[in-house]
């Protein structure tokens, strides 16, 4: 009621020729937010992002490791195919040892492991999960109260866009797919440069303010009659039009100056192909301009998919994919692991590399956006020849505004996946005093690592 | 979020007090409220469709849709399961504004608004309801309700004042309409049945809507809303003249192409990619026209042709262009963009499993995959589906595949427990199409041996694609998949155990008919079944825990 009145007031005041910013609505964002006093010297917001990569990392049963560090705690040492995160040591958490519990339900394979991580539940049937995926919860939490609630970046090149972001379970985020697509979301029409000294709000933005208030004055009638399932997707539809209402919102208010905010240039596209050279490169431009989006405060969470479960990445010029690869490779008996898998692992880890740098080479008050993030890192499984969803490689990066006591590795000695990313949505400043379900229900974070 | 969404829900029940929505003119008050049985999120060619009859081909629909989920083989199953997320409602937002603002630029709105406002510069109500309530009806695909309606005259006042222009007005109504979950999704609604009150029925709105959607890919027509309107479609007499009308209609081809379009999965084929120094003839153009070399040769046979579905895996006859002509190796004398080729009778291709579309869509970046090929066979065609492969497979003894065929290799997988069960059955019939490499180009050799394209089935040995082809046409299974699945496609849900033995009769008259499309389609929209009502769970369905491959990746093969 109130948000309708307000709109027609807001309407009707600009009719009269009132100046237009007086009525603005009273959007639960405006008084949730939590993160527009940097002008003034007050603490630079967190910003929250999953990174996902496909197949693991190299970790056999024979003993034959290539990722887990033996020291534990502060100042462990940098394992072969953690290269790539050697200059971002003391901001990168490791996380070994935790494990997916299923209570019984089988392992599907490519998607127990990170549905489990991101949903607190071993799914029931691939391609859904059972549960909504908690950067929708740090998105609520944080990300109301700039344009997007959160970014999708998908840079795998694959058939089709691959997210697991989900806050129904079955309907999955239509993420960016190219760096263009992500450019023109950030920074193409609709973006208003924070540092610009003649802003001025446009009057045709409550005009679509009064379309969608048509959409939503329905929702008791279109809800009525609906069964549970029906519900839950009509639910989904008006959360995504009070995102859109946000947005708007958040448009017609005067942007606080951000002095990292330097709006980029439009990217040129790159060549569509899946090999590991291409997604990497697509992956370090894509994390650019997100980096810059996020220091142009246009969001706060982020959801990043560098390549899908059962990734269809290869190395350019090979027949087989790396897929193909972790499964048919025989493990070399003197090495004790498949030299080639861990090759492409540690290539295929480049691109976390690339990812972390460039939100490290943003600076931002006394250090960089890296500081002020929490990136979580993870595959869909541990060692990927036997589809293992024990010892999944997480990482958490950044840190965190100094929530998170970065640079140590942690020994998870068989515990839940879910610990990691309930410790997770704690440093990104999620009120989650729990997460999971069954055997992987947990209330204890990973207390080392917060300060 | 819940603050929010509270807050919207009470804003709703107050309205709701303060305004009683009145009677809509199709629709009695003393009715019981409608059950929405079903609430299905409207396809990207679907929504094009929809624009380009109400609004006219001109107008362009530049978007990108929200990713659709395939079940139980189809993407009509799913998009029954879909919602819309933020970045989709926001493309949908946008293309609202775009289309909106096209239909009513100065050239356009002569033709589409068919009012005259008595003063352009303000608002007009009268002609901005009459405006409303006509696109209102086209697009929700039935009459708009008062308090619809009041909300829109609303904007369109504002706007008009505003902007100093009806037609601006009229921009922000439209928009409206064409964000609303009204139309977004397709919401299916029943009555209680006036001959048995016990019983729901479809209401006439909702059975005008399904036959559309199946027949034409689009929403009804003015002449099918008409017959929703009167109740005439109840009526066994209108609505089999209505069927037939639709599928003498041109628009009937763009309903057989959307179907094929989900059963054959093309869906696969913008993003498809190969790597471009295995296969350097392959590009985004020869993506495109392998796709639509399937949809052409379908419709051509079955549409134009009314010919014998089971043709499909056998005849020569195709369309090529000129980029499929460098892949097929042949020459392409015409100046024409497609033209109708016949391939050789001892050509090793015939049938639509040789198109390059279904050998290319199915095989990976750097090779081919006999395995996947024969998956996606069994699952299109014969409605056989795979389980996901064993997670804890043991593949040390696999050799490389940098020597000999990948027969050898695959033979590994044989004499795996875990694997052979499913090995056995897909494997045969994708290593009888060998002889088609990663990109579909034919081939005879694998690193230098050559291939044996025979296979073992348990029907007896089959040689090579023609073999196949026949393997396909000859299969009892073969047409009981296509009435199935054009039955699912068109009520959206899954076929059931108790749906068996209307499934089987359908099956029986499309056979006795000769396999003809058009007749099965007919012979399902006019069945009751096709109209029958699904009461709504009040629980949500728990998920189905037997997975299909139908989103899997490549396998350990």
């Amino acid at each position: 009621m109130k948000l309708r009145f307000n709109r027609r007031s807001v309407l009707k005041g600009l009719l009269g020729g009132t100046a237009v910013y007086v009525g603005l609505p009273a959007l639960d964002a405006f008084l949730n937010s939590n993160g527009t006093a940097f002008a003034n010297g007050a603490p630079l917001p967190v910003r929250f992002g999953t990174y996902f990569w496909g197949l693991g990392l190299t970790d056999t049963p024979t003993g034959g490791t290539r990722w887990v560090p033996s020291k534990i705690g502060p100042g462990y040492e940098i394992m072969p195919e953690l290269e790539s995160l050697a200059a971002l040591k003391d901001k990168v958490s490791v996380f070994s040892g935790f494990r997916v519990i299923g209570d019984g339900r089988a392992n599907l394979v490519h998607w127990s492991g990170h549905a489990s991580i991101l949903s607190g539940i071993a799914p029931a049937a691939a391609s859904k999960f059972d549960g909504p995926s908690f950067d929708t919860k740090v998105a609520d939490a944080i990300g109301t109260s700039t344009r997007y609630k959160t970014i999708d970046i998908d840079a795998s090149v694959s058939r089709q866009p691959v997210s697991y972001s989900t806050r129904t379970g079955s309907t999955f985020a239509s993420p960016d797919a190219t760096p263009l697509a992500l450019y023109t979301r950030l920074f193409g029409p609709g973006f208003q440069d924070p540092n610009s000294d003649d802003w001025k709000p446009d009057p045709s933005i409550m005009l679509r303010q009064s379309v969608l208030s048509a959409v939503t004055e329905q929702r008791h009638a279109l809800m009525k009659g609906l069964g549970k399932a029906d519900q839950m997707k009509m639910d989904q539809y008006f959360s995504a039009v009070r995102d859109m209402e946000n947005q708007l919102a958040v448009q017609l208010q005067k942007p606080e100056k951000c002095e990292s905010c330097v709006v980029p240039a439009a990217p040129k596209e790159l060549p569509r192909a899946a090999s590991v050279d291409v997604v990497n490169e697509n992956t370090k431009t894509m994390a650019k301009l997100l980096a810059m989006g996020l220091a142009c405060n246009q969001s706060r969470v982020f959801t990043f998919v560098h390549t899908a479960g059962s990734s269809e990445t290869y190395m350019a010029g090979q027949s087989k994919i790396y897929h193909q690869i972790t499964h048919d490779e025989p493990t070399d008996a003197q090495l004790g692991y498949q030299p080639e898998t861990s090759k492409l692992a540690s290539q295929v880890m480049k691109g976390l590399g690339a990812f972390l740098t460039e939100l490290d080479a943003i600076k931002e008050g006394d250090g960089t956006l890296l500081d002020n993030s929490l990136v979580m890192a993870f595959s869909d499984t541990g060692y990927a020849k036997i589809h293992a969803i024990e010892n999944i490689p997480m990482f958490l990066a950044g840190r965190a505004g100094g929530r998170h006591k970065a640079g140590q590795h942690i020994a998870g000695k068989g515990d839940s996946v879910t610990r990691v990313s309930l410790t997770a949505m704690q440093l990104a400043g999620a009120p989650v005093g729990e997460f999971g379900a069954g055997s992987m229900k947990t209330s204890n974070p990973i207390h080392e690592v917060m300060a | 979020m819940t603050k929010t969404a509270s807050l919207c829900a009470l804003a709703g029940a107050v309205l709701f007090n303060v305004a009683p929505v009145d009677a809509a003119p199709a629709t009695h008050s003393k009715d019981p409220p409608a059950v929405k049985v079903a609430l299905r999120r409207v396809t990207e060619s679907q929504y094009r469709h929809t624009i380009a009859d109400v609004f006219g081909p001109g107008i362009k629909v530049e978007a990108r849709f929200e990713p659709e989920r395939r079940e139980d083989g189809l993407l009509a199953l799913g998009s029954a399961e879909l919602s819309l997320t933020s970045a989709g409602f926001e493309q949908y937002f946008a293309l609202a504004s775009s289309i909106a603002d096209q239909a009513l630029s100065e050239k356009q709105r002569q033709a589409i608004v068919g009012c005259t406002p008595a003063d352009p510069t303000q608002a007009d109500a009268a002609c901005a309801r009459e405006f409303i309530t006509k696109y209102g009806e086209l697009l929700f695909r039935r009459p708009l309700k008062q308090a619809e309606l009041e909300p829109r005259l609303e904007s369109a006042a504002l706007g008009a004042t505003q902007a100093k222009d009806f037609y601006a007005g009229l921009e922000l109504a439209l928009t409206s309409l064409l964000v609303a979950p009204d139309f977004l999704f397709r919401i299916e609604s029943a009555e209680p049945d006036p001959a048995n009150p016990k019983q729901q029925r479809l209401d006439a709105f909702t059975k005008a809507a399904r036959l559309s959607f199946l027949l034409w890919d689009s929403s009804p027509d003015a002449e099918l809303l008409a017959a929703a309107r009167t109740g005439a479609i109840h009526s066994e007499q209108t609505l089999r003249a209505q069927i037939a009308r639709m599928i003498a209609s041109p628009k009937f081809e763009d309903g057989t192409r959307a179907f094929f379009a989900d059963m054959l999965q093309l869906d696969g084929f913008g993003n498809l990619v190969k790597d471009p120094t295995i296969y350097p003839k392959f590009n985004q153009a020869i993506a495109e026209s392998a796709r639509e070399q399937m949809l052409l040769r379908t419709v051509d046979l079955l549409v134009h042709k009314q010919g014998d579905y089971r043709d499909l895996f056998t005849a020569n006859e195709t369309f090529i262009n000129r980029p499929l002509a460098s892949v097929y190796n042949v020459a392409y004398p015409s100046k024409a963009p497609w033209a109708p080729y016949t391939f050789a009778a001892d050509s090793e291709r015939s049938g639509i499993l040789t198109d390059i579309g279904f050998l290319s869509l199915h095989a990976h970046p750097g090779t081919s995959s006999p395995t996947r090929r024969g998956i996606k066979l069994l699952e299109i065609f014969m409605c056989q589906a795979t389980p996901q492969p064993p997670a804890n497979v043991d593949f040390s003894k696999v050799q490389d595949s940098t020597q000999g065929t990948v027969r050898g290799r695959l033979l590994d997988h044989m004499e795996n427990e875990g694997c052979s069960g499913c090995h056995k059955r897909t494997d045969p019939l994708g290593l009888a199409l060998e002889h088609f490499d990663g990109l579909g180009q034919l081939r005879t050799t694998e690193n230098g041996m050559p291939i044996d394209v025979s296979a073992d089935l348990k029907e007896g040995r089959i040689e090579g694609a023609r073999g196949v082809g026949e393997y396909l046409r000859n299969d009892p299974r073969v047409p009981a998949c296509l009435v199935r699945n054009v039955y699912s496609y068109g009520v959206g849900r899954k076929a059931f155990g108790r749906d068996r033995p209307y499934l089987a009769a359908q099956t029986k008259a499309f056979v006795a008919g000769g396999y003809r499309f058009p007749a099965l389609v007919a012979q399902i929209a006019s069945s009751p079944e096709f109209f029958s009502v699904a009461a709504p769970k009040a629980q949500a369905a728990a998920p189905v825990a037997q997975a299909t491959v139908t989103q899997l990746q490549p396998s350990g093969e």
